[in-house]
């Protein structure tokens, strides 16, 4: 029970990422799978984020000292104050692909219905079936 | 981090990701999509990933909605499922 | 010529709101180094603006403002500037994108050169993510013929 309760964080991005599978293979719309995917991608960001996070840890941002130019005094610093900022570092990367990859299915969705008129799987599967017999 | 907060964030983040897969009109999902975005920039923000909430904000909530919007604008809003 | 979707709230308030978006654009940009923001977000923010300008009025007022050869240019120029520093860096004889190196033909110390350097960098990285995305809406609004958007 404590395992449970103690680690929220992870339940919930487990919880996220199998909706997002769900919509990408159980959902019969093609813009419904793309909002699956979006939804997969920021549940593992969550996840990256939550590996970050300390308790009584603040932003990872050093104020500095003015008569130092700016920097920290040295000693000054301790790294247990702070919230890790690798993983929040790799997930902004993980963000840009993610708009990427976004706009580029809408635009194969926007073809596909050019060239169908439908957006429906099943109704594309028959079109394609006629056109072959 | 404030548990409180947390729990009540995260819940409706779910509500909102179940909601954008089964709501019967497009338009509705793609805005539906925007606030579950909005809702996880605020929890990356409450747990101190201030550059990961800034970026989602306004790539997640702001330019993929209208990404969205006009794609399902020159396609059509019905949907089966 | 005023037409049946016009609303002249609208147009009035997106066109007095967008250069102060591109002014935000810009503030995130140069504030990057110290809180968050930097190239990606700001980039972003001055997309938004022209984004607004072609949901607000047509495809053809945004283009008066932003043609589509100069999207193509600052496209470009923007990678150009960010490996156009990293290879500067490289001739004057360090590795790739180390700008401390930057000091040998900038007024400035080694210090001063590494901030400014990534700011270039920072620079090139914002006008090819607004040029991006501009182009990625457009494409996607207008079906890809440019010819009206959403009306």
């Amino acid at each position: 029970m404590e395992f449970i309760i103690a680690k929220y964080n992870y339940w919930i991005y487990i919880i996220l990422m199998m909706i997002g599978l769900y919509a990408m293979i159980a959902k019969n719309n093609l813009a419904k799978k793309v909002v699956g995917m979006t939804i997969f991608q920021t549940a593992v960001i969550l996840f990256f984020i939550s590996t970050a996070a300390k308790k009584g840890a603040t932003i990872p941002i050093v104020m500095g000292d003015p008569h130092l130019h700016g920097h920290a005094i040295p000693g000054t610093v301790h790294a247990i104050q702070y919230v890790n900022p690798l993983p929040h570092v790799l997930m902004l990367t993980a963000i840009v692909v993610m708009v990427a990859t976004f706009g580029v299915a809408l635009a194969l969705v926007i073809m596909i219905f050019r060239r169908y008129g439908t957006l429906e799987e099943d109704e594309i599967i028959e079109i394609r079936k006629k056109a072959v017999v | 981090m404030i548990w409180q907060l947390d729990l009540v964030l995260l819940s409706l983040v779910v509500i909102c990701a179940i909601a954008s897969i089964t709501v019967k009109d497009l338009l509705s999902s793609a805005i539906i999509l925007g606030a579950y975005s909005f809702l996880m920039c605020l929890i990356w923000a409450e747990m101190g990933a201030v550059d990961v909430a800034f970026t989602e904000a306004t790539v997640g909530a702001g330019v993929s909605t209208i990404f969205f919007v006009a794609a399902i604008y020159h396609t059509t809003r019905r949907t089966k499922d | 010529m005023i037409n049946k979707h016009d609303d002249i709230i609208i147009e009035t308030l997106s066109r007095l709101l967008t250069p102060f978006i591109q002014a935000f654009g810009l503030y995130v940009l140069c504030l990057g180094h110290y809180s968050p923001g930097g190239g990606f977000q700001g980039g972003v923010l001055v997309a938004a603006s022209f984004i607004l300008l072609v949901i607000a009025y047509d495809i053809k007022e945004a283009k008066s403002r932003l043609t589509e050869k100069w999207n193509i240019v600052l496209n470009s120029a923007g990678v150009f500037v960010y490996a156009g520093i990293g290879l500067l860096c490289l001739i004057l004889g360090a590795n790739f994108l180390d700008y401390s190196v930057l000091s040998k033909i900038l007024p400035v110390g080694p210090e001063e050169a590494r901030a400014l350097g990534i700011l270039g960098v920072e620079i090139g990285v914002e006008i090819t993510v607004a040029a991006c995305l501009v182009s990625i809406f457009l494409d996607l609004a207008s079906r890809g013929e440019h010819e009206e958007a959403l009306k």
